[in-house]
């Protein structure tokens, strides 16, 4: 099989001025994924390589990646899926850059904080404090699952153009995840974040130019989640938005008795 | 809801726009030759109907223009103060509409 010519980024602040790129040559086989091209690079060819990397079957999120220009889990990206013997890879675009391939993924960990993501509840203010058990139907369940697949790799938002003009954007993966806790039955939070995504740089600075669920490698559409939140934010700001039923409280489990007498221990212990 | 009230008038504005902007371009382009002439712009002006009808499009032109200038220009230079940037919009909305209002009255 064919080599294959990797051109890697790298930038180590302090020393470098700015990203250059430097070339590698990897043995092909078959089933090679960009990122085994780059644990390649590191054990065999240069052990200063940085980049991030940890379940290696696209579920942690940590090895995003520009690849050929696209915004990729590199550890989900056969290179024969790429269908050329020249694989580019940098960090993921607006993110600063930390090392080589490493991006600073805060900027996002700290927008998706601040939509509240998680499940807030009235009475006692958060799911830690639960008084009851809620029950869920397979539509109500069905109406957030998909968003909730995400996994905050950062895909979504190295690809949002207006990420890259407007770095206070709140962006499409918090949007998206601000959504998916306001549709949820058992959650009293979405005035809050309403008013959260209502700012400026909010959800209305959304072109719907849809880059970011077409790099979102989860399946999850932040850009659908962003249009649905506008219409209920639409809708909340008419009084049109219907209140959602508060969800239902599970029977408390009986107490029972176990049926079969547990045996006296026949050996001594 | 700020943000949000604004953007359900620019819907409102933009969607009413077709009807305000369509009957224009129907009477001053494309219907019969005689409506450019001064003496139909001139009785159109008279009129109290299209008085009105010329001050709502004026208006809600305005608005969507304007609102659509501010979100570009937010994108654009996101570390604009909001406040300062609405400030000046509002400023330069009512001088035009206040110019622009002068001619339709003036007329009638
Ligand atoms: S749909 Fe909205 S959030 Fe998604 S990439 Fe486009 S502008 Fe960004
Ligand atoms: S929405 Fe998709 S692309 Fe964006 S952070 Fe979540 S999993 Fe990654
Ligand atoms: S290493 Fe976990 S998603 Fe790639």
């Amino acid at each position: 099989m064919q080599d294959l010519t990797f051109r890697v980024q790298r930038y180590l602040p302090g020393k470098d001025s700015k990203p250059y790129m430097q070339e590698f040559t990897v043995p092909m086989r078959q089933g090679l994924t960009v990122l085994d091209g780059l644990i390649y690079i590191k054990e065999n060819l240069d052990n200063t390589l940085s980049f991030r990397s940890s379940c290696r079957m696209g579920i942690c999120g940590s090895c995003g990646m520009l690849i050929n220009n696209f915004p990729m889990l590199a550890c989900h990206t056969p290179v024969e899926e790429l269908n050329t013997d020249t694989i580019t890879v940098k960090s993921l675009p607006n993110f600063p850059i930390i090392r080589d391939l490493v991006a600073d993924l805060d900027p996002l960990f700290e927008k998706h904080r601040s939509i509240d993501p998680y499940i807030v509840m009235a009475e006692t203010g958060d799911l830690n404090k639960l008084t009851a058990q809620f029950l869920q139907s397979g539509e109500e369940l069905q109406s957030y699952l998909q968003f909730a697949y995400c996994v905050k790799c950062g895909l979504c938002m190295a690809a949002c153009p207006t990420v890259s003009t407007d770095e206070f954007f709140l962006g499409p993966q918090p949007l998206c995840q601000g959504y998916r806790y306001c549709t949820d039955r058992r959650d009293t939070g979405a005035k809050q974040r309403f008013e959260k995504a209502d700012s400026g740089h909010g959800v209305w600075l959304c072109h719907l130019a849809g880059a970011c669920s077409e790099a979102c490698p989860k399946g999850v559409d932040p850009a659908l989640a962003i249009q649905l939140l506008k219409r209920a934010m639409v809708f909340d700001s008419l009084r049109l938005r219907k209140k959602p039923e508060p969800a239902t409280p599970a029977q408390p489990i009986a107490e029972s008795k176990p049926k079969i007498e547990v045996p006296e221990f026949t050996v001594k212990q | 809801m700020r943000e949000t009230k604004l953007k359900i008038l620019q819907y409102i504005t933009g969607i009413a726009l077709f009807f305000f902007v369509g009957t224009h371009l129907i009477i001053s382009h494309l219907g019969s030759e005689e409506v450019t002439e001064w003496t139909s712009v001139a009785d159109r002006a008279a009129n109290s109907g299209w008085l009105v009808f010329y001050i709502i499009l004026l208006l809600f032109g305005l608005y969507h223009g304007i609102h659509g200038l501010r979100t570009i220009i937010l994108e654009a230079l996101p570390r604009l103060s909001v406040k300062s940037l609405d400030f000046t919009l509002v400023i330069i909305g009512l001088a035009i509409f206040g110019y622009a209002l002068y001619i339709p009255v003036s007329a009638f």
